[in-house]
């Protein structure tokens, strides 16, 4: 029992702790790109820190739904977190369907925070709600294509198999296929962890925003958890396509040295698509709403043509 | 034997550029500023160039080179220089209104990679290893595809230019198809085509100007109206 509960803590302990720093990474890079200083990198924890002793404000009208809300996208991306290999090939926790499961746990802790954006009963809220799952409808089609091409090539929907194979074999990243799954799942990180073009993370006075103004009612020990869980569903993400793609340095087991090494490949591969990250962020203006299905569109036929192209090349 | 030399890499490589050249096309697709189509249509010629340069190397084929440096220097620079200058010429930035909207546009064209690879399977042998001479076979799905799109795209959109790029797009296809099944033409069709082509387009390229000087717009459904 020891030897399964050991390295799922030690997981779940280095996805907690490194995802406030990649959303502070991410923070401070983008505003170096912009001549300006930023926060230190930091800050996320500072937030989080400062938001935990703070006291609360309920809207008189919100029903069990608000106070569940967090629990709810907090506990389900820390559960994804223990589903996918961090630095060694073996997840922690492998339950039915695999990246199935992942794919749809995240989806209820987003169907969840719709449900809390439309409960405090502001305006606000509601347009964010509609707005995110107008959005995540069409990404979801594009990201299971992606993951099929993937899950495909390794016969497997089981992440731990598919980590396996994807180590055992040399320069498949330069396969058309999985290429162009990279693109696909790409773009739908971006949507779905609410970056630029798609939405702007820097902001909760903007109109257009959308995550933003489903949570813009949270305060207090509830903002804590919800920004907490969004940072560790966008490392989780980060984690699936880093891994997935580039599987350099996966540690084939649970030992301390492969663990190590594991671990700085990790941060390394992390360290590059923040970077990627940052620039596409930089380089492009925000989209309109009605654009964004555009972009989900180009998602979905890059995925349709890395599956495609599994088949035939 | 250095890896570059393996003829299972120059397959990797090969299939790499293909599909990139395959997601130029749809990229133009979904693109409606001209001067980004006529950039992208560029960087597809760019790697056409380096699909025939990888074929002639493991073929030893030494005409292939010129072709390719050929398409690098017509296709990939000389070409959407003249175009680039017509744009800035005509002052016409965007395609306004297509006739499908773009997410359409991109499941059609989606549908139609699928039509070309189906088509293609039967010329596809996945039991033959790998070797020079099978090089580049399975770049024929890619190559149906992209005339398959360039066609779409000729009927698709409402400007003269858009088509004359989609002409080109065509003749990429062309060509690709051409070097995928067999070394490509004899080296005289090669030079006869690229020079058609540049003909072509420079002759294509006087008469948008004359459509936009009369009717005072590229639209081309307006040449169906008569006018005394």
């Amino acid at each position: 029992m020891s030897n399964l509960v050991v390295p799922a803590l030690i997981q779940l302990l280095l996805f907690l702790l490194i995802a406030p720093l990649v959303t502070g990474i991410l923070r401070t890079m983008k505003a170096r790109l912009q001549t300006r200083r930023g926060p230190a990198i930091w800050q996320p924890y500072r937030d989080l820190h400062k938001l935990l002793r703070k006291g609360m404000v309920i809207p008189d009208t919100a029903s069990w739904l608000f106070s569940a809300t967090p629990y709810v996208v907090f506990l389900t991306a820390a559960m994804v977190a223990l589903m996918i290999p961090m630095v060694v090939t073996v997840a922690p926790l492998s339950l039915f369907g695999g990246v199935l499961a992942v794919v749809y746990l995240l989806a209820l802790g987003r169907f969840f925070m719709a449900l809390g954006g439309l409960d405090a009963g502001t305006p606000f809220g509601g347009l964010g709600s509609s707005r995110e799952m107008t959005i995540s409808a069409i990404a979801e089609p594009a990201m299971m294509l992606a993951i099929f091409t993937v899950a495909v090539s390794a016969n497997s929907t089981n992440l731990t198999e598919m980590a396996k194979f994807a180590v055992s074999q040399n320069w498949r990243f330069l396969a058309p296929s999985q290429i162009l799954a990279f693109g696909a799942l790409f773009i739908v990180l971006i949507a779905e962890t609410g970056r630029i073009p798609v939405d702007n993370p820097a902001t909760h006075l903007e109109l257009t925003m959308i995550h933003e103004a489903m949570i813009l009612e949270y305060s207090g020990p509830y903002l804590a958890l919800i920004e907490w869980g969004t940072s560790l569903k966008q490392l989780v993400l980060m984690t699936l396509l880093v891994n997935t793609f580039f599987p350099f340095g996966l540690s084939p087991g649970w030992t301390a040295p492969g663990v190590a090494i594991g671990l700085g490949f990790y941060l390394i591969k992390l360290l590059l698509l923040c970077c990627f990250i940052v620039l596409v962020e930089t380089t492009n203006a925000k989209m309109r709403l009605f654009r964004v299905p555009d972009l989900l569109a180009v998602a979905f036929i890059l995925g349709a043509l890395a599956l495609i192209s599994t088949f035939f090349f | 034997m250095h890896f570059y030399q393996d003829p299972q890499f120059g397959n990797r490589m090969l299939t790499l550029m293909a599909a990139f050249v395959l997601v130029l096309q749809i990229a133009m697709v979904g693109q409606r500023w001209l001067i980004t189509n006529i950039r992208i249509f560029a960087a597809q010629s760019f790697l056409l160039a380096g699909i025939a340069n990888t074929i002639a190397y493991f073929n030893h084929a030494p005409h292939l080179y010129i072709a390719a440096f050929l398409t690098l220097a017509l296709k990939a620079v000389l070409l959407p220089f003249l175009l680039e200058r017509m744009v800035k010429k005509i002052d016409i930035g965007q395609e306004i209104a297509p006739l499908i909207n773009v997410p359409l546009s991109l499941l059609i064209s989606g549908g139609l990679t699928t039509v070309g690879y189906v088509v293609a399977q039967s010329f596809h042998r996945p039991a033959e290893a790998a070797s020079p001479a099978s090089l580049g076979h399975n770049t024929l799905a890619v190559a149906i595809s992209l005339f398959l799109i360039g066609f779409y795209m000729m009927i698709s959109r409402r400007k003269a230019f858009m088509q004359v790029l989609a002409l080109l797009c065509l003749e990429n296809g062309l060509f690709l198809a051409a070097i995928s099944l067999t070394y490509g033409m004899p080296l005289i069709v090669e030079l006869g085509v690229f020079f058609d082509l540049l003909v072509a387009v420079m002759v294509l390229g006087i008469l948008v100007y004359r459509i936009q000087e009369t009717f005072d717009s590229m639209d081309v459904s307006r040449l169906s109206r008569l006018r005394g």
